[in-house]
């Protein structure tokens, strides 16, 4: 499965080289690379401080001389592209002279505090003085100073983020920092102030750095001018151990390093993989490792005894479960027991628990989906199969036309986002997006349209039925009975209906028709739309009529958005398998029970009326993620046994008669599948927490209790999920246009708002409300709404506002005025239990509609 | 070889400055002749015959950059006229922008004309109050009059002039980081290549001219290529605009022949050094330029014999220092200007600077020491070719030649640690 995603479709133009000598060693490059980057190729050292590799060279540090044949001057190796027959030097007197000087001026007004720098052992600088800047004596003559505020240290620590400490004294001002932020992320929130040598790095006036990227801020800074408050001064970074780790979130994959000792993780970096993430990780990446050293984690088993919530051993815990499971399956039979998994656990995890409800309890009630509704009830659903197409991050630097529908990448997908932004200015390519609400990636996008919150299906189907008008389609499509297939059958309609004008829709027909190799991200607002399945259909069309699903060209996709939701929907984690999944569970388990699995709606349903009797849920918090607050937790509420295994205590496990403690990401061996289908592993950092355990020892503890063994031992459960992942293929189907109706929506209330959950900038489903770094960027949950609407209903930020609905549910939030939002869609995050967003939202809704008041100060 | 007034022939006469003015004295006609009769090709071959070049300082021939401009791309150009005109001593452009601006609009409009450009920007100093106001009520003239706008005299082509006024940086009269700053973004000089002339304004093609390169231009298209060659000398053609300052009885604009002696212009033209003091420097060419000394007054004023003289032409600012002037305070002030303005990018200018300001500094205050002076001429060394942009080198080279050519002014003052009372620094 990995190979599939690792394979680029492009083809492979004849890479021109050219040819040049480097210390007198002959080195072959790609045409347009740098000297330093033919250096780099070549292991040749070339110190640098302003130079990254994934970023436009500034050649402000001046570091990186080399000596060229034919130019009187030294060069800086970063901005001088190789040519052919360049004679190089990088050792010689003259380039070490050069350098000795950069350091020279740089150290003239660095202050020399190393021991208590934070930098310390991993300074660029005292590395490149070590190397390049001995000198038997110092020509400085006049005291150190920069930007001193306090005129009698040269600390001068100001905080300029909430994870971030600046320290000017120690600026080299190489300005990468600025150049990052503003390259790589699009962020304009860090930048520099004066003039000369008086120049400043600092934060917008009146501002703070609170990117969702500001984290590789402080990684890529040289010195110890950027540091991070969650790593200054725990421990010298000569006493940490490092081991390659993953970002246990996000579907993208990307990789960290963590970074421990012998009590635990003290931090997260990138760990560069060209393919995923460019060496760039989001601060949920970054500060998500909090989670294993939080204060809030679980550590003992506990068990609900009369109404409390009592601590109990793991033997009394496993018993008990040991015995209600039996109980209930000689009782009611074994479809009265279900389970739901999280998609964020690793693929050890998912299989194990796959094996014990499939293999040991012989229920199919499995599913890993418990964010969404409205599930369809067959493998080869069009949302499936859109879903399962092979998608890769890397094919992105080589599509020309990228177009995003429905999904706000960047909080869905922080590294694709970078990827999307970066494929874009590389090539000058073209971006469309279509969301209901504004987004970050609309920044660089070349229309961003703006579609009526609902109407999802009805801008795909315009943008379906303008490439069949303009005669765009891929002609071996038969387009004949469009008209039939579609409601409503026309642009203008369709364009009404949304809200983005016929104008628009054409030119990103136009456009995406003329692509050589478009690609297609749709995400979470199609996922958690109760109209998914016509959504897809929708989706599906259009890139039937570009020619994607026929492999023509190009690739389309709706993206996954757990780190593993891939590696459950191969390991067969729902009740609709494909009959590929079928025969290969049936070989491992040994036989599948007969009865179709209940899905998560059918489960939820089924506990109300009494055919679901006890549930298992794993690192899962429906309750306060899930769609719908008030029917997830009245359906639990009607279960007779729940277990719940968790990292924290949640709104869910509020409700079960045992908790369990789970282990988190950094505390076991594991691997995740990414978006693209690629397994990556991550590794143990520190040891377990507590009494807690991975989830797939809780897993093998529990089927041991009842007579069962999910494994041997590792190496053969290894063995079990290669297979299952090698063997498994996506749906096929026959390619003809899908119908899509768009059904005639309710009647919004009046002086109602459409409202969409979903993350916060700064958090990822529940488990990021343990990281306190994470809280210092957003601590509580809001309700964001743009300016235009807040000025009308007269709410400013930090107002406190009553939210109600229909069903008499009602949340206080506080309001963020948002610069970035427009129209009247109103966005609340649901990452604090405190406040259940979810319990606004309905499963019979398609768009929950809400009445908002500013309620006065006493 | 003497004084020769091409440009500023009209400049005493208040009307020249009004679209009228400036029609009666033959302007425009070239403007029309471009239109009605001329390919870009065929422009950019005048000026090239011509042997213009940039004015600015750094005397690039004028044509070929032009030419630099890639013919397929399908980006828009554009065209900038640098008059961020702010080297100490240099005040040529002032003169032009405030008494002649039509022929800045025009030479403009050819220029925007040869590279196929249809907006046309003037960077303007901020400071230049006057200037600005008198260029932006020409250019609303020349609109008026149909010299600028949609369809030009009929032709079909559209050319729009923007007036952009600068924040006050010296800095962003280099043109990498004017185009920084005219996009909005911070003033700071950006490595080349990309040259401005592939990847400038908003990552377009972009050329930067002076405005005294551009004044010029109008004259080359009424009278060919050929006939700029009658002036100047082999290399370096034409006239050339000189702002005499100093120590000299009759300071201003002057215009003559390239070639014409250093000599013709102080004694001549500037009418010599008041009360018959003797000549003690030199800066030819404006505050970046090397010090030239008294025995080099035969030096002709053309690119080649300046180099070789150890200096520059640079923009054309003749400071003349007589013998009374101290050296080291002179060398304080200059560096202590480039300390200030060095943009903060690369760190042998911004360290580099601000280190020789302290020990310039502390040579006045008389606490320097011999060995200083070596020290100043190798970290200007360190400095020399080691930038991004010539600021670096502008800062290195004057302050180079002052304590080689007076190196023993710099001795004898740190040998009488005398402290120079603090009322002769003006403007600390």
């Amino acid at each position: 499965m990995s190979d599939t995603a690792t394979k680029t479709q492009s083809e492979t133009p004849a890479v021109e080289l050219v040819t040049l000598t480097i210390d007198g060693r002959q080195v072959s490059v790609k045409k347009g690379a740098t000297v330093l980057d033919a250096c780099r190729q070549e292991g040749i050292a070339v110190p640098t401080f302003c130079w990254h590799p994934k970023l436009r060279s500034l050649g402000a540090c001046r570091m990186c001389y080399v000596e060229i044949e034919k130019f009187p001057k030294l060069m800086v190796s970063c901005a001088t592209e190789a040519m052919h027959d360049m004679v190089v030097l990088t050792d010689s007197e003259k380039c070490r002279a050069g350098r000795k000087a950069t350091i020279e001026f740089i150290l003239l007004d660095h202050p020399l505090d190393c021991p208590t720098c934070d930098k310390g052992g991993e300074c660029d600088l005292q590395d490149n003085a070590f190397e390049y800047g001995l000198s038997d004596d110092t020509r400085f003559a006049f005291r150190k100073a920069r930007n001193v505020r306090d005129k009698n240290s040269t600390f001068d620590d100001l905080t300029i983020g909430p994870e971030m400490v600046r320290n000017q004294n120690r600026c080299i001002l190489c300005y990468k920092c600025v150049n990052a932020n503003q390259e790589a992320f699009g962020e304009h929130d860090i930048g520099a102030y004066q003039r000369g040598h008086h120049t400043e790095i600092d934060a917008v006036p009146g501002g703070q750095v609170e990117s969702l990227y500001s984290g590789n801020l402080v990684e890529i800074c040289p010195v110890g001018a950027l540091t991070s408050s969650d790593w200054r001064y725990k421990i010298r970074v000569w006493n940490t151990q490092t081991v390659p780790s993953l970002d246990p979130y996000h579907a993208d994959g990307a990789n960290l390093t963590l970074w421990k000792d012998v009590r635990k993780v003290h931090r997260a970096t990138s760990r560069m993989n060209d393919d995923i993430d460019d060496g760039w990780i989001s601060d949920i990446a970054r500060y998500g490792y909090q989670v294993a050293t939080s204060d809030r984690r679980l550590k003992t088993p506990m068990v609900n005894k009369n109404g409390v919530m009592v601590e109990v051993s793991w033997e009394e815990a496993l018993t008990l479960i040991g015995r209600r499971f039996k109980e209930v399956k000689e009782s009611q039979g074994a479809p009265c027991l279900a389970g739901v998994v999280s998609p964020n656990l690793d693929l050890k995890t998912l299989h194990c628990f796959n094996k014990l409800f499939r293999g040991a309890l012989g229920s199919n009630n499995v599913d890993y989906r418990s964010d969404y509704s409205n599930l369809a009830t067959d493998a080869n659903s069009t949302y499936s199969y859109m879903a399962s197409r092979s998608f890769s991050i890397a094919n992105l630097a080589s599509s020309d036309v990228i177009f995003v529908v429905g999904s706000n990448v960047i909080r869905e997908h922080p590294n694709l986002h970078l990827k999307i932004r970066r494929a874009i200015f590389e090539k000058l390519g073209w971006l469309y997006t279509a969301n209901p609400f504004v987004t970050k990636s609309g920044d660089c996008s070349t229309d961003e349209m703006i579609y009526q919150p609902g109407t999802d299906e009805v801008f795909l189907n315009g943008l379906t039925l303008s490439l069949i008008k303009q005669g765009l389609a891929d002609k071996e499509v038969d387009t004949a009975k469009i008209e039939t297939l579609l409601v409503p059958n026309t642009i203008e309609k369709c364009a009404e209906i949304c809200g983005v004008s016929v104008e628009r829709i054409n030119e990103c027909a136009n456009r995406l028709a003329a692509a050589k190799s478009p690609t297609l991200i749709a995400g979470e607002l199609v996922s958690t739309s109760s109209e998914r399945e016509n959504i897809a259909k929708a989706f599906y069309n259009v890139a039937l009529l570009l020619g994607i699903p026929q492999n023509k060209r190009g690739q389309a996709a709706i993206l996954a958005k757990a780190a593993n939701s891939k590696g459950a929907e191969a390991l067969g984690l729902s009740p609709e398998l494909t009959e590929g999944q079928t025969s290969s569970l049936k070989n491992i388990f040994g036989a599948l029970p007969e009865l179709q699995g209940s899905n998560w709606d059918a489960i939820l349903r089924g506990a109300v009326g009494e055919e679901i009797k006890a549930m298992f849920i794993m690192g899962a918090n429906p309750v306060q993620i899930g769609v719908d607050h008030s029917h997830i937790k009245k359906s639990l509420e009607s279960l007779d046994f729940l277990v719940v295994a968790d990292l924290l205590e949640t709104p869910t496990t509020a409700l079960a008669d045992v908790i369990l403690p789970l282990s988190s990401f950094a505390e076991y061996d594991g691997s995740f599948t990414n978006l693209e289908g690629r397994t990556q592993d991550f590794t143990r950092g520190m040891k377990l927490v507590g009494s807690s355990l991975p989830g797939y020892e809780v897993l093998n503890l529990v089927a041991e209790k009842m007579g069962f063994n999910l494994y041997a031992d590792q190496e053969s459960l290894q063995d079990e999920i290669t297979n299952l992942l090698n063997s498994y293929t996506a749906p096929e189907r026959k390619l003809h246009l899908m119908e899509s109706h768009y059904p005639s929506p309710a009647q919004a209330p009046e002086n109602s708002f459409p409202l969409l959950v979903g993350d916060a900038l700064h958090h990822y489903g529940h488990l990021t409300e343990m990281c306190h770094s994470l809280l210092a960027f957003d601590s509580e949950a809001t309700l964001e709404l743009s300016a235009d609407l807040a000025s009308r209903l007269e709410i400013t930020s930090g107002d406190s506002v009553r939210i109600s609905c229909g069903k008499g549910e009602k949340l206080i939030l506080k309001a963020l005025v948002s610069e970035t939002l427009e129209g009247d869609t109103l966005l609340a995050a649901h990452n604090f239990a405190a406040k259940p967003a979810n319990c606004l939202t309905s499963r019979e809704k398609r768009v929950a509609y809400v009445q908002i008041e500013k309620i006065e100060k006493q | 070889m003497a004084e020769h007034k091409l440009l500023l022939k009209y400049t005493d006469d208040p009307k020249h400055k009004h679209v009228d003015g400036y029609v009666a004295h033959g302007g425009y006609t070239a403007w029309r002749k471009v239109l009605s009769s001329m390919t870009p090709d065929q422009v950019i071959t005048e000026v090239k015959a011509s042997g213009l070049r940039g004015r600015g300082g750094a005397g690039f021939p004028t044509g070929l950059k032009w030419s630099f401009v890639p013919k397929d791309s399908p980006k828009p150009r554009y065209l900038v006229c640098n008059a961020d005109e702010s080297e100490p001593g240099t005040c040529k452009d002032r003169v032009l922008l405030e008494c002649d601006p039509h022929s800045v609009i025009e030479g403009m409009a050819i220029g925007a004309f040869a590279i196929g450009s249809h907006l046309a920007f003037n960077y303007i100093r901020g400071e230049f109050d006057f200037p600005i106001a008198v260029f932006e009520k020409a250019v609303e003239e020349a609109y008026a009059a149909g010299h600028l706008g949609k369809n030009i005299y009929g032709s079909g082509y559209d050319l729009d002039v923007v007036t952009q006024t600068g924040g006050g940086a010296y800095i962003c009269g280099e043109e990498t980081a004017l185009l920084q700053s005219l996009a909005g973004n911070r003033g700071m000089s950006q490595m080349k290549p990309p040259f401005p002339a592939v990847e400038g304004l908003y990552g377009c093609p972009t050329i930067v001219n002076n405005v005294e390169t551009l004044a010029v231009v109008p004259h080359l298209i009424n009278n060919g290529g050929e006939w700029y060659t009658m002036f100047g000398t082999e290399k370096s053609k034409g006239t050339k605009l000189f702002s005499l300052s100093g120590h000299i009885n009759r300071p201003g604009n002057y215009e003559v022949e390239m070639g014409t002696t250093l000599r013709y212009l102080i004694e001549e033209l500037g009418g010599g050094i008041p009360d018959g003091r003797k000549i003690k420097a030199i800066i030819p060419g404006g505050a970046s330029c090397p010090f030239m000394t008294p025995d080099q007054l035969d030096t002709p004023l053309d690119y080649e014999s300046i180099a070789e003289a150890g200096s520059m032409l640079g923009s054309g600012a003749c400071i003349v220092l007589d013998e009374r002037t101290d050296i080291v305070w002179t060398t304080y002030k200059l560096i202590k200007f480039f300390k200030h303005e060095s943009c903060g990018k690369c760190t042998p200018c911004r360290e580099g600077t601000k280190w020789l300001t302290q020990l310039v500094e502390r040579i006045l205050n008389g606490e320097g020491e011999e060995s200083d002076i070596d020290k100043i001429d190798n970290i200007c060394h360190n400095i020399l070719g080691r930038t991004i942009c010539p600021l670096g080198d502008a800062a290195a080279m004057p302050v180079i030649s002052a304590v080689q050519r007076f190196r023993q002014d710099f001795v004898d003052r740190i040998k009488a640690k005398n402290v120079l009372p603090m009322e002769q620094f003006p403007f600390n």
